[in-house]
């Protein structure tokens, strides 16, 4: 087993370029013309001027363009399946491997960090202009973040304690620090935007926020874990992925020993779930799920990650019983085409087969004065996807402005 | 692949023409020893003077394209910082132990009467030859180097002083900080020089220190102008050897070729131009004297590959054509293609042949593909220089201008381009 970068849970610092590995790597870059990453960026971050800027060192400059374009940018540098896009896209794969866009910006951002520096500044084109967001996820930063920078006065509503949506309670600390989430909300506050927090709207509040502020933006996102309907779904030991890692973030410490787990779900979440009860010593751990190993939807990045860590991955099985006497003891698989089936023996099982909006929000719709964006639009896809949705509502809202 | 690399370099045979310069990596019989076991075919023992030199501290500062990779090195240190006594007592030692090695002893007084007193130290010591440095640039004293070897008057009594006063074979080192080398050489030459070795640093200040304002490397807040070396000056110091060889009054002496060679081919480029050996320094500071097993192999290999059995064949074989820009054929065009299947889209060699050149290149955003307008196209070649891509654009239609055929076919025009 090859050693990873990564062996703790909590890390105290994520690998990042220096100075003379970040300028090897942008000197690799072709810097090309029309650059390719940049349209491949759903936030339009901008990879191909801020990798040109680092090669002319100019890393300030290059700092500049990623807060310019995304508010997330510190964040969406270790997160961001970069592999399904701006590399995915990039001209140097036609003669070897793509820039390590991803690792260019961090150490941008790294940079930023270091030096304490602001980049982002305020306008008055809409000053005296209020709107609402409700949600402090990335569709909801990023939309604040575009309306605050024209002057716009807005307040962010979150149901929560902390800022950050699904990216502070759900993406585990050793693939994005509380510190870094951290250091692009420190921008918004920069920015003067105000946060309501542990501040739930109801549909009637929402009714009143509509009259009392110019828009409202919703990016509430999708926290109604999807459950399995079968039998023994109720068992003590059952646990929900987000309801798992929440509680792994929130205090990991004092949790119960895991003991033998088995994850179901082959997505980016049941990866995470995977890594997560890895560092935190689980005993043995199985990762099922339906599709192939190719075909899962996580990134392959996360499960070369999850392979590395010694964890054991079985495609193309479906769960169909949890067994167990007042907690779970037991899960039978049946093979999807075949006969086969397994029986796993376990003492925490972690469902990780997907989320849905919450009824309340499931209802509602974009109109003239309600903007929609994220998961809650696009039915669940990445952060970086949201902050797009973000700020083409900022602009929409901008819009009607005028 | 080992072959027969030897070669004489005035009269004194040396087993190959690769030899240290005058520097850091020649200060002692020890340092040296492990470099004459590497393979060097000889050296230039770091220079002597009456007394050794008192240096700052730091003293380098290197060009970077930000990766490791220094395109140039500046330097401050000045010459041997032993006496002559000790310097005398690590040669006799060298020579003692390395007989069949060459031991050249690079020497700078700042009179005549302290040249010709070490001359006679080191000659009595064993050395097989002499370089004379008229070329160090950042002495702290006016009356020696650099500022001595833009003296042909300087020149030519110095090197004279020398050889009346030793049997062996002597060497002018030039500066590049000078217009027409071939003023200097010639007085050396004049004043009994056997051979020129060039070129010695040049005058830089290689990067600027932001924080304290001022030049690299910050001594105590302030830096000196001094010597720039690597492979930067390559080009410069090729144009002064082909210009010194092919000077009518410089045709009995022998050359010596300096100037940021790293490997086989930047050697092959020296001799190729008319030199006998070359020297290194800059490469062996950042890589060690392990680089000249590359030198030995690589240039084995082209011999044998091209069917030489001696260097002397191509000693100066490239310098005939190296000729005035008037002379030039400027006849034709060569129209460069694009190999559509190699080509990875970047849009490179768009960008320059517009921003750079003669917008003949057309930019299909919808594909990603560059077309070339032969309208519009010159025939430069930036595009070829600038494609990140290996054999992706190559030079292809040769296109006469107007009346100016003369009866040639484009592949007698090509057939020039090949190695004869």
């Amino acid at each position: 087993m090859t050693r990873t970068s990564v062996l703790e849970y909590e890390p105290t610092k994520i690998e990042a370029y220096d100075f003379r590995r970040a300028m090897e790597e942008a000197s690799r870059c072709l810097l090309c013309e029309d650059a390719p990453c940049s349209k491949g960026c759903p936030a339009k971050t901008d990879p191909g001027k801020f990798i040109r800027s680092i090669r002319l060192k100019n890393v300030n400059g290059a700092a500049e363009t990623i807060r310019e374009n995304n508010i997330l940018g510190a964040s969406c540098a270790l997160i961001c399946p970069q592999e399904k896009l701006c590399e995915k896209e990039c001209s140097r794969t036609g003669i070897d491997r793509p820039i390590q866009i991803g690792k260019l910006q961090q150490f941008a951002m790294e940079h930023e960090r270091a030096l304490d520096k602001t980049y982002l500044s305020k306008k008055d084109t809409y000053t005296g202009k209020r709107v609402a967001c409700i949600g402090s996820g990335p569709a909801s930063l990023a939309c604040a973040a575009d309306l605050a920078k024209e002057g716009v006065e807005v307040t962010i509503f979150e149901e929560h304690q902390k800022i950050g949506g699904m990216l502070r309670y759900t993406i585990p600390p050793f693939r994005l620090p509380d510190s870094v989430l951290d250091q692009d909300i420190s921008q918004l506050e920069k920015l003067g935007v105000k946060f309501e927090l542990n501040h739930r709207v109801t549909p009637a509040e929402l009714k009143y926020l509509q009259q009392e502020y110019d828009q409202v933006f919703v990016g509430a996102g999708t926290w109604q874990p999807k459950k399995l309907p079968i039998p023994g779904a109720d068992l003590p030991g059952v646990v929900l992925a987000l309801d798992f890692l929440a509680q792994a973030k929130e205090n990991h410490k004092e949790m119960a020993p895991l003991g033998d787990v088995v994850i179901i779900g082959g997505g980016d979440v049941g990866m995470d779930c995977a890594a997560t009860s890895k560092l935190l010593g689980a005993t043995s751990i199985y990762n099922v799920f339906l599709e192939s190993l190719e075909g899962a939807p996580a990134v392959q990045s996360e499960k070369d990650f999850v392979f590395k860590l010694g964890i054991s991955l079985i495609s193309e099985f479906k769960p169909v019983e949890f067994i167990g006497n007042g907690k779970v003891e037991k899960v039978k698989f049946q093979h999807i085409t075949n006969e086969s089936t397994i029986l796993l023996k376990c003492d925490t099982v972690i469902l990780a087969v997907g989320q849905k909006m919450s009824e309340d929000t499931c209802s509602l719709k974009e109109s003239e004065h309600i903007f929609i964006g994220g998961d809650m639009a696009n039915g669940g896809n990445t952060a970086v996807q949201a902050i797009g949705e973000g700020r083409i509502a900022a602009a929409k809202i901008m819009e009607s402005f005028k | 692949m080992k072959k027969d690399l030897s070669i004489e370099f005035l009269g004194v045979r040396c087993e190959n023409p690769f030899f240290l310069s005058s520097s850091p990596v020649v200060n002692n019989a020890e340092q040296i020893s492990k470099a004459l076991d590497a393979g060097w075919g000889g050296i230039f023992y770091k220079t002597v003077g009456i007394k050794g030199m008192d240096e700052c501290s730091p003293r380098f500062d290197t060009l970077t394209d930000g990766s490791q990779q220094w395109n140039g090195f500046k330097n401050m240190e000045q010459i041997s910082e032993m006496s002559l006594e000790q310097n005398v007592e690590e040669i006799k030692k060298l020579k003692k132990k390395y007989p069949n090695k060459v031991i050249g002893v690079s020497i700078m007084g700042s009179t005549e009467e302290e040249w010709i007193k070490i001359t006679e130290a080191v000659t009595a010591a064993g050395a097989d030859m002499l370089e004379l440095n008229f070329s160090c640039p950042q002495m702290t004293s006016h009356a020696m180097g650099s500022d001595v070897g833009q003296n042909p008057d300087l020149v030519r009594q110095y090197t004279k002083a020398v050889v009346d006063h030793t049997h062996l074979p002597v060497v002018a080192k030039m500066t590049p900080n000078i217009t027409k080398m071939t003023v200097p050489a010639i007085a050396a030459a004049e004043g009994g020089a056997h051979g020129i070795s060039a070129i010695n640093t040049m005058k830089s200040i290689a990067n600027i220190d932001l924080d304290n304002i001022t030049g690299k490397p910050v001594v105590n807040g302030k830096s000196s102008i001094s010597g720039y070396s690597g492979n930067a000056v390559k080009p410069i110091a090729l144009r002064f050897i082909t210009e010194m060889n092919q000077c009518e009054d410089l045709q009995t002496v022998q050359f010596s070729g300096i100037g940021g060679i790293e490997t086989w081919q930047d050697a092959l480029e020296f001799i190729l131009l008319g030199c006998r050996n070359v020297q290194v320094t800059t490469s062996v500071m950042q890589y060690g004297y392990r680089i000249v097993e590359d030198m030995i192999s690589g240039l084995s290999h082209f011999m044998d590959e091209r069917g030489i059995d001696s260097l002397n064949e191509l000693v100066g074989i490239a310098t005939k054509n190296i000729i005035p820009a008037e002379e030039l054929d400027r006849s034709f065009q060569i129209i460069p293609t694009i190999n559509e299947s190699k080509c990875v889209g970047c849009g490179r060699c768009y960008i320059s042949c517009f921003d750079g050149s003669h917008q003949a290149i057309e930019w299909d955003y919808e594909n990603r593909k560059p077309i070339i307008l032969e309208d519009h196209c010159v025939g430069c070649h930036l595009c070829l220089n600038v494609c990140p891509v290996q054999d992706c654009i190559t030079p292809g239609e040769v296109v006469f201008k107007d009346g100016r055929r003369n009866n040639r076919s484009g592949e007698d025009v090509v057939k020039q381009l090949a190695y004869v």
